[in-house]
């Protein structure tokens, strides 16, 4: 039974079913190579079982594929032609074979966004399916907000990642906790309430970052990646605080959380646009953080202390590092956004003002921590540094936001209206 | 459209499933400025009656009861519209392999597992079709499986338990429909070694919308309007399209149900 003009049907592509009957493996076969044909394109199907035309004929008519007749290549073997329907046929283009190779053994997530770049704008119907997978429509509209490359994926942001999967270290091990001796009086509870404000800080950095994850469109998966291994980062970054704050003599634990602490970090939790919290959070407060983590170092009463400060800075610096480059990125494309982010500053120093200056328990800890001590003779000069890191960090401040694309005056003007509580 | 207009289209509760489809619906319609109400009844017989008194403006049928309102309205009733998969169905006779049947004339002095006897794929037309081509059909034996009977083969249970009665050997060839016989296929539940189709008969068209003539033109053209509308590749309509089991609502056409009415004659059984 050959329907008419079959013979003359070119067929794009063809299976070989031997024996197989439909529902004994040849599905296996058809249905793959016909996903790999645009709607309206002919795909031949050899077969040497006869009930094959019953059921392929029955097969193509629920599916609406369009089955065209077959032929007999001999007595025992027959070729089935069927033209591709168009209801659900996945959208894009397929992916070419060879995009990746190893480089010296490794292959990185940089090579990865090499591949297989990321488009200027995804489409929520698009769900978790992956970068480069075609699509069947007709699945749900997710509730993915950053849906645009220009304001949610940097193209450093892989690199990034990269370097963070690298610098992954162990809050349990890489720290010399057993080198902590006793402290001269005084420098304990300083130390326990310098531990409890870097905490208390991070624990805000865990937080407002991870509300964003999930509203990141998945073709740019690798933000959400690198989000993952900050969230990490501040974890491990909590950990080692808390544990340092409960290690020492008796005067050691956990110090006060302040009201303007916690009116600072509320301020953070609330953002709802995700470069306004990479702006506040990263370039701003993590990267006032870098310079306190820097002083905290400078000043430790041992090296288990120094350790925990360089260790996290470098971390730290990371995420600084995406907040710039995520601001710049979204900059470049938005102009208008400088002036937006401004604001987002200007209302936030309006929310804080009026809820004191640094808090009274943090300066005190880090006079004392600078002081070696309490010493009346030292505390002096643990003054002068705290005002020398008042100056530091403003001065970072500046590089940062020029850095970041701002004007001198923009930096200025924004660095005075950071929040006294550094992050 | 009038103001105010609501109409209620009957559906058989075959299986809970049915409340789903019909809430999605209603909500497509409303959704697109129709409002229905949706009435489910126990059997195909009932919902036939209450259409023609007037009870309920449009009633989804199975093809038995699609034939049974229009001889009923002397042919003055409306058919609305049909899935795609309502178009061209087949039904099948599957054998069992060491049965020995290799053709429909082999099938005299077998067992032969149908469906309900009011299942249009699984039992009226296989049998009529078998007549037609020459087979005497009282010569077979019959392995009846009447389940669900008022439901006219909807819920497809008499046709799984023809697959099975000819996979554990209780019968040596089955009737049943091309959409139960494919969707088995593809779920990996037919044993090929045991199993295969051995015929399949002439195409003949399921199920259809149907109306009464009274309801006015306006009406269907807004219901087809609305109906038409519903796409595969929508979200909120894919669910409902799988579930009802089609891809696509198209335009009915009275020309695949000659072969039930003739089988119907024959088997003095309208």
């Amino acid at each position: 039974m050959v329907t008419e003009g079959t013979a003359a049907t070119a067929a794009a592509s063809a299976v070989d079913g031997g024996s197989l009957p439909l529902g004994g493996g040849l599905l296996a076969l058809l249905r793959p190579a016909l996903d790999r044909l645009e709607p309206g394109g002919v795909l031949a199907v050899l077969s040497s079982t006869r009930s094959v035309v019953d059921d392929l004929a029955s097969w193509c008519r629920i599916e609406r594929h369009e089955y065209l007749g077959t032929e007999d290549l001999s007595e025992s073997r027959q070729r089935h032609l069927i033209r591709r329907g168009a209801l659900g046929a996945p959208r894009g283009d397929r992916e070419r074979g060879g995009k990746l190779s190893a480089r010296d053994g490794r292959i990185t997530a940089s090579d990865l966004v090499a591949a297989v770049p990321f488009q200027a704008a995804a489409d929520p119907a698009t769900g978790f399916a992956p970068r480069g997978a075609r699509v069947e429509p007709g699945g749900p509209a997710y509730p993915f907000t950053l849906n645009r490359a220009d304001s949610v994926a940097p193209p450093e942001v892989a690199a990034l990642y990269d370097q963070a999967i690298g610098a992954q270290w162990d809050a349990s091990r890489d720290i010399p906790w057993g080198d902590i001796e006793l402290l001269p009086p005084g420098l304990d509870a300083a130390v326990g309430q310098i531990m409890t404000f870097l905490a208390e800080n991070e624990l805000s950095a865990l937080y407002v970052p991870s509300r964003f994850i999930a509203r990141i469109h998945p073709a740019y998966v690798e933000t959400a990646m690198f989000l993952a291994t900050q969230l990490n980062d501040e974890a491990r970054h909590i950990d080692v605080f808390l544990k340092r704050a409960r290690l020492g003599g008796e005067e050691s634990g956990a110090g006060i959380s302040s009201a303007v602490t916690s009116h600072s970090l509320h301020s953070l939790l609330e953002l709802e646009d995700f470069t306004e919290v990479a702006f506040l959070l990263s370039v701003l407060g993590e990267g006032t953080f870098v310079d306190l983590l820097r002083f905290v170092e400078r000043n430790a009463p041992d090296a288990a202390t120094a350790e925990i400060a360089r260790r996290a800075r470098i971390d730290e610096t990371r995420h600084v590092h995406f907040g710039i480059v995520h601001v710049k990125h979204a900059l470049a494309t938005h102009p208008a956004l400088y002036a937006r982010l401004e604001e987002a500053v200007r209302r936030r120093a309006a929310t804080l003002s009026g809820v004191g200056s640094v808090p009274a328990p943090v300066i005190d800890a880090l006079t004392i921590l600078a002081a070696g001590g309490l010493d009346p003779s030292k505390i002096t000069r643990g003054h002068e540094a705290v005002q020398e890191l008042m100056a530091e960090m403003h001065a970072s401040r500046l590089k940062r936001l020029t850095h970041a694309g701002f004007s001198d005056a923009q930096a200025e003007l924004i660095s005075n209206l950071h929040t006294p509580n550094f992050m | 459209m009038a103001a105010g207009l609501r109409i209620t289209i009957g559906a058989v509760a075959y299986d809970p499933k049915v409340v789903t489809i019909w809430e999605g619906i209603r909500d497509h319609f409303a959704s697109s400025g129709l409002l229905t109400e949706f009435a489910l009844y126990s059997s195909y017989e009932r919902q036939v009656e209450v259409l023609l008194a007037g009870q309920v403006d449009i009633a989804w049928n199975t093809p038995l009861a699609h034939v049974r309102v229009r001889r009923r309205t002397d042919g003055t009733s409306r058919s609305l519209g049909m899935r795609d998969t309502d178009r061209d169905v087949r039904a099948k006779i599957i054998v069992r392999r060491d049965a020995g049947i290799s053709s429909i004339e082999g099938l005299v002095g077998r067992k032969l597992a149908v469906g309900s006897r009011d299942s249009t794929q699984a039992r009226i037309l296989p049998l009529y079709f078998l007549g037609q081509a020459g087979i005497d059909v009282r010569r077979i034996q019959l392995v009846p499986f009447d389940t669900d009977v008022g439901k006219h083969g909807d819920t497809g249970t008499s046709e799984i338990d023809v697959v099975q009665a000819v996979h554990d050997g209780r019968a040596e060839a089955g009737a049943i429909g091309d959409v139960v016989w494919a969707a088995l296929q593809a779920a990996g539940r037919v044993r090929s070694d045991l199993v295969d189709v051995m015929w399949t008969s002439p195409p003949f068209d399921h199920c259809m919308f149907d109306a009464l003539a009274s309801l006015p033109a306006a009406t269907v053209e807004l219901f087809n309007r609305i109906l038409f509308s519903m796409s595969w590749e929508d979200p909120r309509h894919r669910k409902i399209l799988e579930l009802e089991g089609l891809k696509q609502w198209v335009a009915p056409r009275e020309t695949g149900y000659e072969s039930l009415r003739a089988a119907l004659d024959e088997q003095g059984a309208w």
